[in-house]
C-alpha cells in the first residue's frame, strides 16, 4: 500500500509530487475525522444557503471552491474545453437558481454539483456520438498532468486535498477494480459495454464495481 | 442489513449503471427501505468524490465572470437555456391530465352512445329484416298462388285451344234457317249445342245429336232434345261411348225417346 501511494498515481493520471505521498497518506488516513474537511463541507453548504437568498457573492464563493474540480471533470468526460465550459456554466446556474432545493440529506454540495456535472458531460458525450472517440483519446493508463493544475486559490486546494486523499484511495483497490470503477464514472458505458471493453463476464464486473466501491467508501472522508 | 446484491446493485445506482426495469424496480425497492436508501446514498457521495480523481485543469480566466453576469440575467436568457414556464409544468401535467381525462370521459360517452345508437340501428335492422323476409314469405306464398292460377288459366286456355267449335249447317233444306254451333271438350267428355230458328217437331219425335268418331263404324249416340216454341235449343250433351276424335256432329229426326243407331233424316250437319 505505501508503494502504491508513493509512486504516481497511473490510474488518475495526476503526477503528484513524490514528496508529498507520504503527507497524503496520512491525509487520507485521518481523513474521515478531519475537522478542516468537514468545515469546508459545511462552508459550501453555507454558501448555498446564501446563494438561494440570491447573494450573488455567494455564487462566487461557490465557483472559486468547486470550478476547478467541477471543469476537470468535465474535461475527462467530454475531453472538449469548449463544452466543458458549457456544462460548468448550466451546472453553476442550475446551483444559482435552485439553491433553495439543497438539502444536506441529499449528501454533500460537491456530491450534488459532480453528479450534475457528469450526468451533463455523459448526456453530451452521448449526443455527439463520440464516445468512441472519447474512450479512445482517454484510454491511455498516464495522462499528463495539467499545466495550471498547481495554479490555486484556497477552494482549489480544498479539492486538491480531497483529490489526493480520493487517489490514494483508489490506488488501494485492485487494478483492475480501478478500470472497472474508471470506466463506470468516466465513460458513460452501460454495465455490458464494460464487460465488453474489459472482456470479462458481466457478472466479474459488478463484482468488481460493487467491491471497489465498498472498498473506496471505506477509505474516504465522510464529507466530500 | 444489505445483501450482496442490494449492494451490487446500490453501486450500479451510484454510477448510474442501472437501467430501464431493473433501475426502476431498484429505486421502487430503496425507497421502502431506509437503511438501504441510505447505503446508496452514501454510495452515491463516494462515486461522485471519484470525480476528483480526473486530472485538474483550471476553467478558463473568463468563466467566472461569465457565469456570474449569465446568473444576473432573467431566467430563459444567457447561454444557459433555461425553462421559466417549467415552474409551471406540474400544473400544466395536472391540466392536461385533467383535458386528458375529460377528453378520454367524453370520448367514452360519445363512443357508448353510438355503440347505442348502433344497437338501436341493429334492433331496427333486425326487425326490419324480419318485416322483409316475411313480406318476402307473403310475396312468395302469393306468387306460387298466382303461379298455380297462371298455371291453372293456362291449362284452362290449354284446355280451350283443345275445345272443338263446329257450325252445323243446314242438310237437305229442311231447317234452312237454322243456326248451330256444337262446341265439345275432348278433356270433359262432353258438349254444348246450341241452336236458333230449329223448326218445331211433333210430340211424337225428337231431335237426337250424334257424334262422329272414325274409331266406330256408327255415329255415337249424344242424346235427345226438343226445341221450344222460340226454335231455341241450349243443350249439354255426354256422348254414350268415349269419343277419341270428332270427325262431325249430326243432328237426325228421330222417333220419340231417340234411337241406337241414326234412322230418320239428318236435319243439321257439322264438321
Amino acid at each position: 500500500m505505501l508503494l502504491a501511494t508513493a509512486r504516481t498515481f497511473s490510474f488518475t493520471g495526476i503526477a503528484l509530487p513524490r514528496r508529498a505521498a507520504g503527507a497524503r497518506f496520512q491525509v487520507m488516513a485521518a481523513a474521515n475525522d478531519s475537522p478542516e474537511l468537514n468545515a469546508q463541507a459545511d462552508a459550501q453548504a453555507g454558501l448555498l444557503a446564501a446563494m438561494a437568498r440570491g447573494e450573488k457573492a455567494a455564487l462566487a464563493g461557490l465557483y472559486d471552491s468547486l470550478a476547478k474540480p467541477l471543469y476537470s471533470l468535465a474535461y475527462r468526460v467530454t475531453n472538449d474545453a469548449t463544452e466543458a465550459q458549457d456544462i460548468i456554466q448550466d451546472v453553476f446556474l442550475q446551483l444559482w437558481h435552485k439553491a433553495a432545493d439543497y438539502h444536506v440529506s441529499r449528501g454533500s454540495v460537491f456530491s450534488w454539483a459532480a453528479t450534475l456535472t457528469r450526468n451533463r458531460a455523459i448526456d453530451r458525450v452521448r449526443m455527439r456520438k463520440r464516445r468512441a472517440e472519447i474512450l479512445a483519446e482517454s484510454a491511455g493508463e498516464l495522462q499528463p498532468a495539467a499545466p495550471a493544475g498547481d495554479t490555486d486559490s484556497a477552494g482549489s486546494l480544498w479539492a486538491q486535498e480531497k483529490a489526493g486523499a480520493v487517489r490514494a484511495a483508489l490506488t488501494r483497490l485492485a487494478p483492475e477494480q480501478q478500470k472497472a470503477i474508471e470506466l463506470a464514472y468516466f465513460s458513460g458505458l452501460t454495465q455490458q459495454e464494460i464487460a465488453a471493453r474489459l472482456n470479462e463476464p458481466l457478472g466479474t464486473i459488478k463484482a468488481r464495481i460493487r467491491r471497489g466501491l465498498l472498498q473506496l467508501r471505506q477509505s474516504l472522508p465522510a464529507h466530500l | 442489513m444489505s445483501t450482496e446484491r442490494q449492494e451490487e446493485l446500490a453501486a450500479l445506482h451510484a454510477f448510474g449503471l442501472l437501467e430501464g426495469a431493473e433501475r426502476d424496480a431498484f429505486v421502487s425497492e430503496f425507497a421502502a427501505n431506509l437503511e438501504l436508501r441510505a447505503l446508496c446514498d452514501s454510495l452515491a457521495g463516494t462515486a461522485a468524490a471519484v470525480a476528483l480523481t480526473a486530472p485538474p485543469i483550471d476553467p478558463p480566466a473568463g468563466l467566472k465572470a461569465r457565469i456570474l453576469a449569465a446568473a444576473d440575467q432573467p431566467t430563459g436568457t444567457g447561454r444557459v437555456i433555461s425553462f421559466p414556464l417549467l415552474k409551471f409544468a406540474p400544473w400544466a401535467v395536472a391540466a392536461a391530465l385533467a383535458i386528458a381525462v375529460t377528453w378520454f370521459a367524453s370520448q367514452n360517452l360519445t363512443l357508448r352512445q353510438e355503440n347505442l345508437t348502433l344497437r338501436s340501428e341493429r334492433q331496427l335492422a333486425e326487425v326490419a329484416y324480419k318485416m322483409a323476409q316475411n313480406q318476402l314469405s307473403e310475396r312468395s306464398l302469393l306468387a306460387e298462388k298466382m303461379i298455380a292460377e297462371l298455371g291453372t288459366q293456362l291449362r284452362q286456355s290449354e284446355d280451350l285451344t283443345r275445345l272443338k267449335v263446329t257450325a252445323l249447317a243446314s242438310l237437305a233444306g229442311n231447317s234452312k234457317e237454322a243456326q248451330a254451333i256444337a262446341v265439345w271438350n275432348p278433356a270433359q267428355q262432353s258438349g254444348l249445342l246450341t241452336i236458333e230458328r230449329l223448326p218445331a217437331i211433333a210430340a211424337t219425335q225428337d231431335y237426337q245429336i250424334w257424334i262422329v268418331d272414325p274409331a266406330y263404324p256408327n255415329p255415337v249416340n249424344g242424346g235427345v232434345f226438343q226445341v221450344g216454341p222460340d226454335g231455341r235449343v241450349a243443350l249439354g250433351f255426354k256422348p254414350d261411348q268415349p269419343v277419341a276424335q270428332v270427325a262431325a256432329f249430326a243432328i237426325s229426326l228421330e222417333r220419340k225417346g231417340g234411337v241406337p243407331k241414326a234412322e230418320g233424316p239428318i236435319v243439321l250437319l257439322g264438321k
